[in-house]
């Protein structure tokens, strides 16, 4: 009777008990702090128009939103996708890794940079801003792009060396291709076919146009300037004929 | 003999945006071409004749921004001559600078008419070179201005518009601007100033009227359009004032050796650049 009667109310309370226990189990998130309160990934509406549609990258928080991809992709430029740091670099692509990109090369310390890479050493950077390969690629060893630790690589290029000169360089900035291939080139075609294709488009326009307004207009001025010869000419004979007759009459008078 | 009679061919408005054109395009040319060269010495004289690499790129950004507005302002005194219940024969019709399928049977007559067969056909108002000078500086003009507005803002252009795309940008430019200096200096010069019926200039854009003599052979068909419509008569107007005259001889001129100097050099040194 006793432990029935103990025992009923002590499950009774032990049912409360439990029941209060679960209830503010459930409640309590409603009092901890916003788990996003800490973090910079959140997004909100003003959040959102601050990001760059390029990349999917925020402009000012240098963090990634969910479910977008970490690199830019060109079509064509790849076969991954991925943007590469130079098209023409495609031909060196085996040494895209390394921690020391020239390790190995025979007679690397005496030689300089254009020896090799001579279609890279031309470019807009380095002939009006006249700036070095060094200022860039950074001292030896000279890491593969793709090396996780190089300053060239594309995850923190555009803060740790295009933002040197291009104050606000963003990771979409800086995808600008560098030592672009000749527009026209097979290069071209290969790595960076959308320039080539505008390319092709352009000459087209340029060459149409002029092949055949320039001769066009030539041949148009031609033809003016027999017609005007011609009507002088003609005008002049008028002139000869007039005056002989004219002689004529004064010879008569006289 | 009798005094020639004149008569309007073009607005003070129209000769206003072609003489803001000539000097913005002519600066435009020659800053550009100061840059793209700067590695040979046409291009470093030319730098030097604006005053240096960067204040080459300020005087053709802000020439640049002159263009735009001028451009936008254009269009703006367009449309209030388009008249939108009647559209298509306003667009269409021989008033209308818009190319229609009579220019290009005008383009063939004429072509075989250099060749010596048949006869020179009746242009109307605007023959189809005229035209096309109109409609290749409409084109130019959009593209141009709006990959220089990319190209001066780069890190905006590049929010909406991945790096790469700056590549592409830059080459249109550059390319656009190639083609649009080769035209103008090329055909535009040789039919403005070289073709027999208009050496040594042709000074319709500048002081807005050509005479009768001269309409009736190069627009026969506007001409007898505005004597059918009964028209002619208030189209007559005078002839330009002498001092006018010379100001503008010499101004256009200038504007021509310039064009050809930046033309002849611009070929010379083409060798040494890229478009790139």
């Amino acid at each position: 009777m006793r432990e029935t009667y103990l025992g009923s109310g002590y499950d009774d309370m032990k049912k409360r008990i439990s029941v209060v226990w679960i209830l503010t189990l459930l409640a309590s998130p409603m009092f901890f702090p916003s788990s996003g309160f800490s973090q910079g990934g959140e997004e909100t509406r003003q959040r959102s128009l601050l990001r760059e549609r390029s990349t999917g990258y925020y402009q000012q928080y240098e963090v990634r939103p969910r479910n977008q991809r970490a690199l830019l992709e060109v079509p064509g430029l790849t076969p991954g996708g991925l943007i590469s740091y130079s098209p023409t670099g495609a031909v060196v692509r085996v040494r895209a890794r390394l921690k020391d990109s020239h390790m190995g090369i025979r007679f690397y310390g005496s030689s300089r940079c254009e020896e090799c890479h001579v279609a890279q050493a031309i470019n807009l950077h380095t002939v009006r801003a006249r700036i070095t390969c060094r200022q860039c690629h950074g001292d030896e060893p000279i890491p593969s792009i793709g090396h996780y630790y190089s300053p060239l690589n594309p995850i923190r290029r555009h803060a740790y060396l295009c933002a040197k000169c291009h104050e606000g360089a963003s990771i979409s900035y800086s995808s600008y291709i560098i030592h672009e291939p000749v527009a026209g080139s097979q290069l071209a075609k290969e790595n960076f076919p959308v320039l080539y294709y505008t390319s092709g488009f352009m000459v087209l326009l340029l060459g149409g146009t002029l092949a055949f307004f320039v001769p066009h207009s030539f041949m148009v001025g031609f033809r003016e300037l027999i017609e005007k010869v011609k009507s002088k000419r003609s005008e002049s004979r008028k002139g000869v004929e007039k005056g002989r007759e004219g002689g004529e009459s004064e010879e008569e008078e006289v | 003999m009798t005094s020639p009679v004149y008569i309007t061919r073009f607005t003070k408005g129209e000769r206003l945006f072609h003489l803001c054109l000539m000097l913005t395009f002519l600066i435009q040319s020659g800053t550009g071409f100061s840059r793209l060269f700067l590695t040979t010495s046409f291009g470093r004289t030319l730098t030097a004749l604006f005053g240096g690499y960067e204040r080459a790129l300020l005087i053709h950004q802000w020439s640049g921004v002159v263009m735009i507005i001028a451009f936008l302002l254009h269009v703006v005194t367009l449309l209030p001559k388009i008249e939108w219940k009647n559209l298509l024969p306003t667009i269409f019709g021989p008033d209308s600078i818009v190319p229609n399928f009579r220019d290009v049977q005008q383009i063939w007559r004429k072509t075989l008419w250099t060749f010596g067969i048949g006869e020179m056909p009746k242009f109307d108002r605007w023959a189809y070179w005229e035209k096309f000078d109109y409609w290749a500086v409409f084109w130019g003009m959009p593209l141009l201005g709006v990959t220089g507005l990319m190209l001066i803002f780069p890190l905006t252009t590049t929010t909406f518009l991945p790096g790469w795309a700056l590549n592409i940008i830059a080459f249109l430019h550059r390319a656009e601007a190639i083609l649009a200096i080769s035209y103008i200096f090329i055909v535009h010069f040789f039919i403005g100033h070289l073709r027999p019926a208009s050496f040594p200039m042709n000074e319709a854009m500048f002081s807005g009227v050509m005479t009768l003599e001269e309409a009736e052979e190069e627009k026969p068909a506007w001409v007898e359009r505005l004597k059918s419509e009964g028209k002619l008569e208030g189209m007559k107007t005078t002839p330009p004032a002498s001092w006018y005259r010379k100001i503008y001889y010499v101004f256009g001129c200038l504007a021509l050796s310039f064009g050809i100097y930046l033309l002849i050099n611009g070929l010379i040194f083409s060798r040494y650049v890229n478009l790139h």
